[in-house]
């Protein structure tokens, strides 16, 4: 039987994030909070794993204490366990030391075949915690998987990347760790009974105390404003007068004369 | 839980559901809060205030924990026409200190942490799952289907909102008629808490609420409100569906002519927009209301109707809470009994009798009806504010005697003299 | 703790690399470094800037470019750059995390700005952040200082053609568990969405193949190029990979971007914020794409389309 280990990270949804146009300061307000996008398609993935070729799957994921409710949101997604690595330092964590902590917490405590992750977070899109984990374990990796199979005999996986100028298939041999694009699977929406299921799975808590030494933080965040986004946010009517004037407008701007007339 | 059973299965985590979950988890019955949004009030939105009774009695105290913003110190009623405007403030210096008497605050934080005082107490929250239908057997509510998966229950409580499906499924309830409803729509501006402090003449952390009648709605039935929360000002319309539909306009352009209105704007200035969110209220008060029980099936909160617009108040919240609670009450009473049908459930009424729900919704039962008077949104506010303007105005014309003034203006509005008696004696008897 | 380094995927990008690495190297006193895969390529990164270029072994058959993480970690071990600077590419980005993690440094992913902090040899490094809704600007403080940078952040640099450099092997081996057992490349259809001076982008508002080709006919009319949000490439797959436009797509700076039934999710708005004029149609009048516009218009796309092709048809006399 596989064991997989899938990992998550908890977001703040960056669709609740406001900004104050003069100062460009990020308001974070009532933000609410979110599994990452990706991280949905990467334990879809492991659970899908799970169904075909039988296989125990744990989620784990680093974050604040305060972060507590994402673990059930993720149990109900599939995964038969939860690993909880928990402090309240884990918070705005750079992705070096995310990866050093998810290899602390992992090694010699979870046993495992392969790891699933996301490409990149929703944050910070790094692309890092996925291949920096496999460095740290010492594990094979693949990023930019859209499509994931498992030579059960040989002990291999062969992965499919999307890369910018083409597809490559690569046969990765087990333990691996993958990163997954979001075009690899639709995630399931979690039923009442998965979501009631959730409260009775296993939560293991793994305390910043038990991880050894985690070197970092190597980048230092010196400042973080709202992109600028000054426009000029003028609407008119669908109706033909609306969009004769909204077509002037463009001509005004001399954006759309050029190499045409 | 034997057999996946519960005592009781809620269905929506607004204020009237986390309620209910709340009180029947702590008297120790396994209850399932079911909320369709991914957090209980992400999507949910209200004007901006609770009023503090009801909560107060389940949970004393209840704003030393809760996420609420400003207590309300302030009252304004401010009837606008053309240029003009006429303002009545009240002040009670007993809302200033506890028990305060109404607090506003932000739905979103409100309602998570509502349905998560119900969770602590042993309620089992479950999110992001929509309630598509009952499951009935002889008559009798059973339990709920949600997608695939089926629960069962002694009781089912519909705190699902306005136009409650539940309710309707149950037979209790139809569709809301565009004229028994209205929309709010509402906005949030930012503002640093200092200039709230100044613009509203606030001290510390006290609040103020304001509410708008006359040209904000364009004539049509309804009103405006501005709150202050922290840092922030809830402003926003409730608008009765039915005229909403018969105007061209769009909710999105009245907010904003109403935020450009020369008496609003200049609260606002520097603000940047927040959330926009809209959402219907019931507002006919009894007249709408569903049979709020059945066999195996209790409704509360805005699903029963329980609401009341009053143009000067909005209240919705404190009769949702106060019902959540009688509808606990009636299940662990009828707990006891072992007896779900329609009778072992009639104590709901009684419930709702003794903690104020219905009481208030009698006594105000006509003010729906008096609301419908479009007198009260164009001529009234005309007529008010062009009399007090002419008051104030010196122009060094030839000098009239107030009455006079009064008997021209009520003259120039071509209300009949009976109707702005009789519109002033219901005024003061149904609301 | 000296020098700047540049890898990268491509020729191109490796170009590209050497304009702000050439600064860097100055504004700093040290060398400016490339490594090439192919000896043939020395030359003209010499041209371009590098001081000195790192020919790189050659590939087994079936090893993947990143198979170079470990001979690229040994080089940086033994010469101890102070900046490390790498492609954006997909391979590129992985070779970077890898990197980075073997060399216990920091990575500035998806760099797309890069100062000296005044007076210093310190990196200030700008990247997006909230999927492009912040700017994060951070600083390493271990050594190499690394960043993976967007194709297209930086101009290629200029050439200068009789500069000197030295060429040097590089021997130690390279090595991967990871085969590669086929690859297929993607055939470019239609222009480079990156350099179009017009863009006409459709998102989930377009529901029929009807739809697209009032769309092309528009795109015709203004004479621009189509490009599309994430899902239409992605889910319905109507449009290719490559012209879909965000922060996981391309990011590009046209002088028009018409957006069709975009609801301009912070994603995609990241990679079309250097427009230099937005206008947008959607029926949502609540769709952030018009935050993010200069101009708009709410209505549905199926009526104001064809009003668009006749009244610019009418002005652009096509
Ligand atoms: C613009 C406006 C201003 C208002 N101002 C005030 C005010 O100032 N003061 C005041 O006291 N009241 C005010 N109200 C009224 C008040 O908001 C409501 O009366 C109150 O929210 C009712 O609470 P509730 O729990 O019954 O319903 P709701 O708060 O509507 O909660 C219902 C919950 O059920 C969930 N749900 C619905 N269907 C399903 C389903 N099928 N499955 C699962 N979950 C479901 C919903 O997501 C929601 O969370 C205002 C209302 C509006 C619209
Ligand atoms: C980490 C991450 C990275 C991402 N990267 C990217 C990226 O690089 N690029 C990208 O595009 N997305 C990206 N996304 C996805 C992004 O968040 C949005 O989901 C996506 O951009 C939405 O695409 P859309 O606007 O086409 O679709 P929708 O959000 O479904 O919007 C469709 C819009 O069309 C309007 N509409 C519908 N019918 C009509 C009509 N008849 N007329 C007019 N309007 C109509 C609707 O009102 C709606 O606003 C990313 C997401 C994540 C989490
Ligand atoms: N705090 C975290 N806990 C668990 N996994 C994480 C965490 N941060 C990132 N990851 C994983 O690493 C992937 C890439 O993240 P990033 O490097 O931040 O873009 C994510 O999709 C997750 O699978």
């Amino acid at each position: 039987m596989l064991n997989i280990i899938t990992c998550f990270k908890w977001v703040i949804d960056e669709a609740d994030i406001k900004a104050d146009a003069a100062t460009r300061k990020l308001l974070f307000g009532r933000a609410g909070y979110k599994i990452s996008a990706y991280d949905r398609h990467a334990i879809e993935e492991a659970v899908r794993f799970q169904e075909q070729h039988g296989a125990s799957v744990a989620a784990v994921t680093v974050a604040p204490p305060s972060a507590k409710k994402c673990l059930k949101d993720a149990l109900s997604r599939g995964p038969d366990s939860a690993c909880f690595v928990n402090d309240p330092s884990f918070l705005d964590l750079d992705p070096s030391q995310t990866s050093s902590i998810l290899a602390a917490a992992v090694r010699g405590r979870i046993k495992f075949d392969l790891i699933i992750c996301g490409e990149g977070s929703d944050d910070l899109y790094a692309q890092q915690v996925g291949p920096a984990l496999a460095e740290r374990l010492g594990i094979p990796c693949a990023t930019c998987v859209s499509k994931l199979t498992y030579a059960e005999d040989e002990k291999h996986i062969i992965a499919e990347r999307r890369l910018d100028d083409g597809m490559e298939t690569v046969l990765v041999p087990l333990p691996a760790l993958v990163s997954v694009l979001p075009g690899i699977n639709t995630p399931r929406i979690p039923t009442l009974k998965e979501v009631l299921g959730a409260a009775k799975k296993e939560i293991f808590n793994v305390a910043l105390e038990e991880l050894g030494d985690i070197p970092g933080p190597y980048l230092k965040t010196v400042e973080v404003v709202a992109a600028a986004m000054d426009r000029r946010g003028i609407r008119f009517s669908a109706d033909e007068e609306g969009v004769r004037s909204a077509v002037n407008a463009l001509f005004k701007e001399g954006v759309l004369s050029q190499g045409v007339l | 839980m034997a057999n996946d059973k519960f005592t009781a299965i809620v269905v929506g985590a607004g204020p009237a559901g986390s309620t209910a979950a709340l009180v029947l988890a702590r008297a120790g019955h396994e209850v399932l809060l079911i909320e369709k949004g991914a957090v209980p009030g992400a999507k949910n939105m209200f004007g901006g205030r609770l009023y503090s009774h009801a909560l107060n009695r389940i949970i004393p105290e209840f704003w030393e924990r809760a996420p609420v913003e400003r207590p309300v110190v302030r009252e304004t009623l401010t009837l606008l026409h053309d240029g003009r405007s006429v303002s009545l403030n009240v002040r009670n210096l007993d809302w200033v200190s506890p028990p305060h008497h109404s607090f506003t605050l932000h739905r979103a934080e409100f309602d998570a942490w509502l349905a998560s005082e119900a969770e602590e107490a042993g309620a089992m929250l479950a999110c992001s799952i929509r309630v598509d239908d009952l499951l009935m057997e002889n008559g009798r509510v059973i339990g709920i289907r949600a997608g695939e998966d089926e629960m069962f229950a002694d009781v089912v409580i519909a705190a699902d909102g306005v136009n409650s499906l539940l309710a309707q499924r149950a037979g209790l309830a139809g569709m809301a008629s565009p004229r028994q409803v209205a929309t709010g729509v509402k906005q949030i501006i930012e503002l640093p808490s200092d200039v709230i402090r100044r613009r509203f003449q606030l001290e510390g952390n006290n609040g103020a609420a304001q509410l708008f009648v006359g040209d904000c709605t364009g004539g049509m039935q309804g009103g405006g409100f501005v709150y202050t929360n922290r840092e922030s000002v809830s402003l926003g319309l409730v608008i009765n569906a039915n005229e909403l539909r018969k105007t061209q306009r769009s909710l999105f352009e009245l907010i904003e002519d109403f935020k450009m209105n020369p008496h609003i704007a200049p609260l606002l200035e520097g603000g940047d927009v927040g959330e926009y969110s809209a959402h219907l209220i019931p507002e006919a008060g009894l007249a709408m209301m569903p049979r709020v029980f059945g066999q195996g099936i209790l409704v509360a909160g805005d699903a029963a109707g329980f609401a009341l617009n009053l143009g000067y108040v909005v209240r919705g919240m404190d009769f949702a809470i106060a019902s959540g609670e009688a509808a606990a009450k009636t299940v662990i009473q009828a707990k006891k009994h072992n007896d779900f049908s329609r009778r072992g459930l009639s104590f709901y009424q009684k419930y709702l009798r003794e903690n104020f729900v219905l009481r208030d919704l009698a006594a105000y039962r006509r003010a729906p009806e008096f609301m419908e008077n479009c007198r009260l949104f164009e001529t009234y506010p005309d007529l008010i504010t062009s009399l007090m303007a002419e008051v104030f105005t010196v122009s060094g014309s030839q000098p009239v005697h107030l009455f006079t003034k009064i008997l021209s203006r009520v003259r120039q509005s071509r209300v009949s003299l009976a109707k702005l008696f009789i519109d002033g004696w219901r005024g003061a008897t149904w609301l | 703790m000296d020098g700047i380094w540049i890898f990268a995927e491509r020729q191109e990008q490796t170009l590209e690399l050497l304009n702000p690495g050439r600064s860097l190297a100055d504004m700093m006193g040290v060398k400016l470094a490339a490594f090439a895969a192919d000896g043939g390529l020395a030359p003209e990164y010499i041209a371009h800037g590098a001081d000195e270029v790192f020919v790189l072994p050659p590939l087994l058959p079936g090893q993947p470019l990143e198979s170079y993480v470990a001979v690229l970690a040994d080089e940086a071990r033994k010469r101890t750059p102070g900046v490390f600077l790498i492609g954006a590419t997909p391979r590129g980005k992985e070779i970077a995390a890898r990197l980075a993690a073997r060399l216990n440094t920091g990575l500035c992913s998806g760099c797309t700005g890069l100062h000296l902090r005044d007076g210093s040899n310190v990196l200030e490094m700008e990247r997006l952040m909230f999927g492009g809704k912040a700017v994060q600007k951070v600083l390493c403080s271990a050594r190499p200082q690394m960043a993976t940078v967007l194709p297209g952040t930086f101009e290629p640099a200029v050439c200068l053609p009789d500069r000197k450099g030295v060429v040097v092997e590089v021997h130690s081996a390279s090595s991967s568990e990871v085969r590669i057992v086929s690859r297929s490349a993607r055939h470019r259809e239609g222009a480079d969405v990156t350099e179009a001076k017009i863009i006409v982008c459709v998102g989930r508002g377009v529901e029929s193949e009807e739809h697209m080709e009032r769309v092309r006919e528009l795109a015709r009319v203004v004479g621009g190029e189509i490009a599309c949000t994430r899902p239409i490439a992605e889910e319905c797959q109507w449009l290719p990979e490559e012209v879909y436009l965000g922060i996981s797509g391309k990011r590009v700076k046209p002088d028009l971007y018409i957006g069709l039934g975009v609801s301009g999710q912070i994603q995609h708005v990241a990679g079309i914020r250097e427009s230099k004029v937005i206008f947008a149609v959607n029926r949502d009048e609540n769709a952030p794409i018009f935050d993010a516009a200069d101009y708009g218009i709410v209505g549905d796309m199926c009526r104001v389309v064809p009003l668009l092709i006749d009244e610019l048809g009418r002005l652009l006399k096509v």
